[in-house]
This record gives C-alpha cells, structure tokens and sequence, in this order.
C-alpha cells in the first residue's frame, strides 16, 4: 500500500515532466519483429536506461559514442531532475523531443518494447530491478556489483539462464589491454603455478556524522529510492553516498569487486567458483550514519591450494589493482594503463597458438551490442559478475562475524554456521520481494 | 544431628571469616597491585602550553590503564630557583615530560640522563619537544624538536615525502604548525607493539600539526605521520612525524608531537586516538612491550572519536545509553556493541549473554524506537530463539513492524 500511494506521489510530483512523455514508441525493436532477441547487423539496438545518476550517465554516454549502433529511447529514475537531464541528453543527441520518461520501472518495464536496457543503480535495487528485467526477456547491461547478497545473486543468474538473455556487467576493465595481457600471462604460467593473489581495493570514505532529518528534495521520490531496504528519514543522504551504508552497499570493497577481483578471478581460472574459506578483519567507523568497513583484510583459499588476500590498498606492497603471484614471480594489474611484473621478460612472453587465450574486447559497450546481435555470451557475463561479488560478500560476512566461513562453492552454501547463513540474504521491506524466476 | 549442625555452622562460620579474609586480602593485593602500577613522575610546571589542564589528564589517561601509578611533580615558577627542583627518578619507572620551560640544574639533567641510560622509560608529550634546546643529551632523547631557535645546526628535519624517509639538512628553523585542524594519522610501522592492530589511517580531533621539527634523530623509528597539506593553512605538504619512538642508552623513548590542551583538555587530548597511542607508548617505554588491546572507539578514518571523560565506554554503559539513541544523536554505544559481537568470534554463550541484554532493550518501553531499530538489525542475524517472543511482540507495535518483520523473516522464523 506504502508502495502505491508513493507512486501516485511521484507522479504528481514529476506531473510535468511525465505529462511531456510521448506514449507510442516510434522506434520499434528489431526484436518485435519476431526476431527473438537478436537484431540484425544493420538495425539500432532499441535501448533504455533505468538509473541515471552518475553511473548511468556515464553509461549512456558510451553507448551514444557509438553512434548508429543503438537509439536510446527511454529512461527511468527517482529524481525527476536527473530524469530531466538524462531525457535533455538524449533528446540533444537526436534532436528531437521524443526520449521517454518515467519515474517507475515497473511502469517502464511494462510499456517499453526494448532490445536493451542499461542498469545503473544502489545495489539494494539490483536484485529486484536485474531479475524484472530479465524475466521480461530485455537484455541487459548492468553494473556491478551484481547484488548486495549472495541470495539476490543467485536468483538474477537463475533468470539470466532461464530467460536465454544477453548480459554484460559494467565490470569494463575485462575490455582493457593491459588487464586483458595480465590475466593472460597469469593464466598461461608465466610467473609459474599460481599460489596466491593480491587484490588492493580503495581506502575508505571519509564519514559524514549523524546528520538530522531534512525535508526530502520535490525532484526525489524517496520512498521508491528506498524500496526493499529498511525506511529511514531522509538526511540528506541518497545519491551517490548510498555507498557507504551496509543497508545499500557494502562500501568500496563490494563496489570494486567487480572489478579487481574479477580481473583476479579472470587471470586465476576461478571465475566460475568460489572460495573454500574465508577469514578476515574490518575497520568500521566509531561514529556516524556510513557504516561500512574502512579497512579490510580478509584471506580467501580456494579448493586447488590458490588463495586469495582482498584489502584495501594501503595494506598491500603493490597498493591498488591484482597481482598474480607465482612460484617463478608475479604479474601486477591496474588502472592508467599498468601492467608490471617481478621480471620484465615476463611481460615480454608471447602466448602460443595452443595456449589460453582470454575473450577479447577493446570496447565494453560495443561488445554488448555485439552480443546481443550475435547472441554470444558478452565478456562480462552473469555467472562471472556473481562469482567475483560472492568474494567480496563472504569476506563482509566473514568480517561481520569475526569467524572463518566455510563455503561450499558447488552448493553456494555456508557450512556450520547458521548466524552466517543469516547474512547471505537481506529481507525486502513489504511489500517488495524478489521477482519469482 | 544437633552436634553435627554445630559443626556445620562453626565450619560455615569459619569459611566465612576465611572468605572475608581472603576477600579483604584480595582487595588489599588489588590495592596494592595498582598502588604498585609502573611508578610514573609527569614533570610540569613550566610550559607555553597549558600545563594545569594537561599533566591532571595525562595522570588519568595513564592511571585509568591500572598499569601506572602517577606523581605529578611541578617545578618552580618561570625565573625560580631550580635548586628547589630535585626529583628522585630512582623511584620510578617511567618520566612524563610535560614542560616547556627553564633548564633544570646539572644535578637534575645529570639524574635525569642517569635514569634513562639505565633503562628508564620517558614519554615526551606535545611542547616538551620544544624544550631544553641547548640540552644536548634531552635533544638526544627526543630526536627531534621545534622552535627555541633550533636551526640547522641542532640536526636534519625528518619526514615523509611521496611515501619516501627523508632526512633533510637544508637550512631554517626548527618547529611550526598550520592552523589548528582535524588531521589524519597514518600508521607508519604496523608492527611495532605501539601501532600493532590500529588502523592505517585515523582521524585525530582537532589540534596543532607539528611540522618542520629537527634535531639529532639518532635511534629513531617514526610510527605515525601526519600530511601537512597546504590547503587546511599553513602546511608543509610533508608527512610529518606524529609519533616516535627513541632508544637512549638502555632506554626507551615515546614521543608524541600530539595532544594540545585546550579547555577540558579539548578535542586533541579528548581523541580517543591520542589517548590510546599514549597509553600503549608509556607502557612500551617501560616494558618495551604492550599488553593493552585496541580499544573499540579507537577513531577511523571516518571520523575523529572523543571521550569527554577521558575513559573507554564499557558494553555495559552502551546497553544503558542506546535506549536513548535517536537520529542524529551519536552512534558510538551500536558500534561498542558491534565491534563486541565481532570479537566474539561466534562464541554462543558469549552472543547469547549479549542477545539477551539486547532483549532488555527491546521489552523496555522507555527506551527509544530508534535504538530498538538499530538492535533489530543486529539480531536479525545474530539472534536465537531466545529474542524471538520480544521480537514478535513488536510485529504490531507500527514505528517497529518494518523491522521485526525484516528480523523474524531473516532469521526464518
């Protein structure tokens, strides 16, 4: 009931702006032609955005850069300002008025007829939002991390496969050389039989204290930017700052999973599993409404002896980014083009016909558009997303608990502890729940 | 039978004055024990800074350990005789330095080096770096210092630039500070019984940033450093050495450029940061070892932590206070309990004691609907059996539904 009377608060707060949406899509998708879901070469891919907040943004820019490949013709968000601004972007590239706009996804989902749909949004929604989309049989780009639980996880990659859909995961340093010829040489032995992996995620946030109550902003439809989570007051705490709050995120080592520890997985042969135990330590902040580990420290093993230390960069020698040790030497990993290893010749190996070599993609947006034209798996893609948040999830678990977790990778249960158990999921507030599969 | 209950009663009778004996006994080694803490001298007396506020709170962080036991001794006045001023160092263990002022006689300096070469422990606090520039063997002994026109001539700057040690004889004076501000101190050495287990990098309540101190440097390692950034005034875009630690002959060392006294000691002598490395830096100087654990509040970077009274809020007193949580009030008695239920590791007895006294909480109707609400999330995964009739009993009560609900659904009950 909450739910609806929110909505009708929402579009009478964005009246305006919904009352300038044009109701018929004049461009159809290529899929509505009985295609299935690929399109032909030639055809745009029909494509909307839910979330449009930095992420987003930065998300529908890339796919605009490639021009004729897709045609952007909706979005979707709380905070009508945003939506307002996304929709001016939009329109600005096309010039014309006719980008969609709606404050619901659900009413979104509903009437849109899309080939795609780019996904940025706080990770308490992804579960939700991720598994209705799919269901409705939209391919998908979505950012990592792929869920706040491992339970949410499940149940999107459980879609992903029933629903046959192309997914890629925002995880877009998969499209990068340097991260791309790490992984290579790391999975084809060059610094020898893999040990142990070193993953440095950014130091914490600074805090932001116990703010007071303020008035929610007209343009922000607070009620529905909470949705599953607990309802708290507004404090002037939404956007970009649902981060540092366990009730959304679980701060910069969840939001970076996706990306140094995917790397890790990628180079390690371990993105299809998980590890076997999990131990650690957490810094948490004292005072103050952000609430996730400023530190972190946790060890992972994995059933083949490899393990796996995930920190924040500060306490690793190499700092931030992955590094592959083995028993000949290490290969390091990160942003602005980094690539270095305990012996230069290491970087000058060439791999071999017969050898491993790494799906290959030097454009992340357009591999997406590639995919969902082919209907080959994109280099991100669901099963890999949700393998690289498990690490990351287990070890805020195994923090929380200040225990060792047993993890059954095959099983994708906790052994032995029921309290841990617990942690694996987040009940919805009423009345949202998981879309069923 | 009557025989027999005599008996019984002269034995319990008996028992009882043994009991009381060994009770008072007991009390008597308590006393005794902390009677016998690490015999402490802080000398003040004389200082730019205000000496009749900081060395009472220094007395206290340190006694408030129950590992020392302290004198304060104050010298005589600015331009008095420093004859008067001869303290027994053989009777202690340790030597508080909290004065910035006259020299000392021979006889005192001698006792004093004297003391530290055989092993006495010394813990230079704040501006007594600034003190006794002309004293060759103190300078030694602090390593480094400021102002007293300290130039090139007394020894090299020392600090970190671009994660890098640097000793710098380049010419200028010794000792200045930007304005007063919040500053983050980073953890230099992580394994050193001082810094062991703290965090990397912590907010300290507002106070004076120590930069561009020299002087001998000599058996010197720095623990903790503070960036002097330009932008919060003044600053030397160096990191400058907060914390130190100095071998002396057989002595020990704990310098702490950290902690000026404002009213009430204010937020640098009240940061729970300042007072912890202080305490585990006086034990190191007397033992070369510490035995303290990192309390709970210990500031992040976060976030500075202040403790108005100087102590460490027991788990007792957050199950007392967080009936009156409520919005924007501080969060610090949840995270006490929080970072309890971590250490316990998953022990059930010890989850269970604090479940509950969480209960308490729940099926007390005068505290508040906000600190249940933090409690319900706690319980959702630590909880047992035991909390869920409390729990239900909030299902119908409408400010707690949403979160009894969340609790009950998540434990699957």
């Amino acid at each position: 009931m909450a739910n609806k009377s929110s909505r009708r608060d929402f579009v009478r707060r964005s009246a305006a702006l919904v009352a300038g949406a044009v109701i018929l899509p004049q461009i159809i998708p290529s899929s509505a032609f009985g295609m299935g879901r690929r399109i032909a070469p030639s055809d745009r891919l029909v494509i909307g955005s839910i979330g449009t907040g930095s992420q987003g943004m930065s998300n529908m820019m890339d796919f605009l850069k490639l021009k004729g490949a897709v045609q952007f013709v909706s979005v979707c968000d709380v905070d009508s300002l945003r939506l307002a601004k996304a929709k001016e972007t939009i329109d600005l590239e096309y010039k014309n008025k006719d980008c969609r706009i709606y404050g619901d996804y659900r009413e979104f989902l509903e009437k849109e007829k899309l080939d795609a749909v780019s996904i940025a949004l706080p990770d308490h929604w992804h579960g939700i939002i991720y598994t209705a989309a799919v269901n409705k049989k939209i391919n998908v780009y979505g950012e990592k991390p792929i869920c706040r639980t491992i339970k949410d996880g499940q149940t999107i990659v459980a879609a992903v496969k029933k629903n046959n859909i192309i997914w890629q995961t925002g995880s877009w340093q998969r499209s990068l050389f340097n991260f791309r010829r790490g992984a290579e040489l790391a999975i084809n032995g060059r610094v020898g039989k893999l040990k142990y992996i070193e993953v440095g995620l950014p130091n914490g946030n600074k805090g932001i204290g116990t703010p007071p109550v303020k008035p929610v902003p007209p343009e922000l439809n607070w009620e529905m930017w909470l949705g599953p989570a607990l309802k708290v007051p507004y404090r002037g705490v939404s956007h970009w700052d649902w981060r540092w709050i366990l009730d959304y995120s679980g701060g910069q080592l969840t939001d970076w999973a996706g990306h140094h520890i995917d790397i890790a997985n990628w180079g390690a042969g371990l993105e299809h599993t998980g590890p076997v135990e999990i131990s650690g330590k957490g810094v948490y902040p004292v005072e103050g409404i952000f609430n996730v580990p400023v530190e972190y420290d946790f060890l992972c093993k994995y059933s083949n002896g490899i393990e796996m230390r995930v920190a924040n960069a500060s306490r690793l020698p190499l700092g931030m980014g992955t590094t592959w040790h083995g028993d000949l030497g290490w290969v390091h990993v990160d942003r602005g083009d980094i690539i270095s290893a305990s012996d230069p010749k290491i970087l000058n190996e060439v791999i071999g016909e017969n050898e491993i070599h790494l799906y290959k993609s030097d454009n992340h947006w357009q591999n997406f558009v590639d995919c969902v034209r082919s209907g080959k798996p994109a280099i991100a893609p669901i099963e890999v997303a949700y393998r690289a948040i498990s690490v990351a999830l287990l070890g805020e678990i195994a923090m929380t608990t200040g225990q060792t977790i047993k993890w059954d990778p095959e099983k994708e249960e906790i052994a032995g502890n029921e309290k841990a158990t617990h942690l694996l999921s987040r009940p919805y507030r009423q009345p949202w729940a998981l879309p069923t599969v | 039978m009557g025989i027999t209950n005599s008996l019984i009663r002269i034995d319990m009778k008996k028992q009882f004055i043994i009991l009381a004996a060994v009770l008072s006994l007991l009390t008597f080694f308590s006393a005794c024990k902390k009677e016998n803490g690490y015999k402490t001298l802080i000398i003040t007396g004389q200082n730019n800074h205000n000496w009749k506020v900081s060395s009472p709170i220094l007395k206290q962080i340190l006694d408030e350990t129950g590992l020392f036991s302290t004198d304060i001794m104050t010298t005589p006045d600015k331009g008095g005789d420093m004859k008067q001023f001869n303290p027994d160092f053989s009777k202690y263990r340790l030597v508080v330095v909290d004065y910035n002022g006259d020299s000392w006689s021979e006889k005192t300096n001698a006792g004093f080096v004297d003391f530290v070469k055989n092993g006495g422990g010394v813990v230079i606090y704040h501006a007594a770096d600034n003190s006794f520039p002309l004293w060759k063997e103190y300078n030694e002994m602090t390593a480094l210092g400021g102002w007293g026109d300290r130039n090139q001539k007394d020894g090299p700057y020392v600090y970190y630039k671009n994660d890098k040690l640097v000793t710098d004889t380049s010419a200028g004076n010794g000792g200045s500070h930007g304005k007063r501000r919040e500053y983050i101190v980073r953890t230099m050495i992580t394994d050193h019984p001082i810094t062991r287990d703290l965090p990397q990098r912590w907010l300290h309540g507002t106070d004076e940033l120590y930069s561009q101190l020299r002087g001998p440097a000599k058996n010197m390692e720095i623990l903790a450093t503070a960036f002097a950034d330009s932008a919060a005034g003044g600053g030397t875009m160096r990191d400058e050495p907060m914390l130190m630690t100095i071998l002396y002959g057989k002595g020990r060392i704990f310098h702490t450029a950290m902690g000026h006294a404002d009213e009430g000691g204010g937020p640098a002598m009240q940061c729970a940061g300042f007072i912890t490395t202080l305490q585990r830096g006086a034990e190191w100087a007397v033992t070369g070892e510490v035995t303290q654990k990192i309390p709970w509040d210990f500031p992040t970077s976060a976030g500075v932590t202040l403790r108005p009274d100087f102590k460490e809020t027991t788990l007792e007193e957050a199950f007392q206070n967080i009936g009156n949580y409520d919005i924007a009030k501080s969060t610090r008695n949840l995270s006490c309990i929080q970072n309890k239920i971590r250490s316990l590791a998953g022990d059930t007895q010890g989850l269970l004691s604090l479940e509950k006294s969480m209960v308490k909480v729940l099926t007390d109707k005068s505290a508040s609907v906000e600190g249940k609400k933090l409690l319900l999330r706690e319980l959702s995964w630590m909880g047992s059996d035991y909390c869920l009739t409390a729990v239900k009993d909030l299902v119908s009560n409408t400010d707690l539904k949403d979160e009894a609900e969340f609790t009950l659904s998540r434990l699957k009950k």
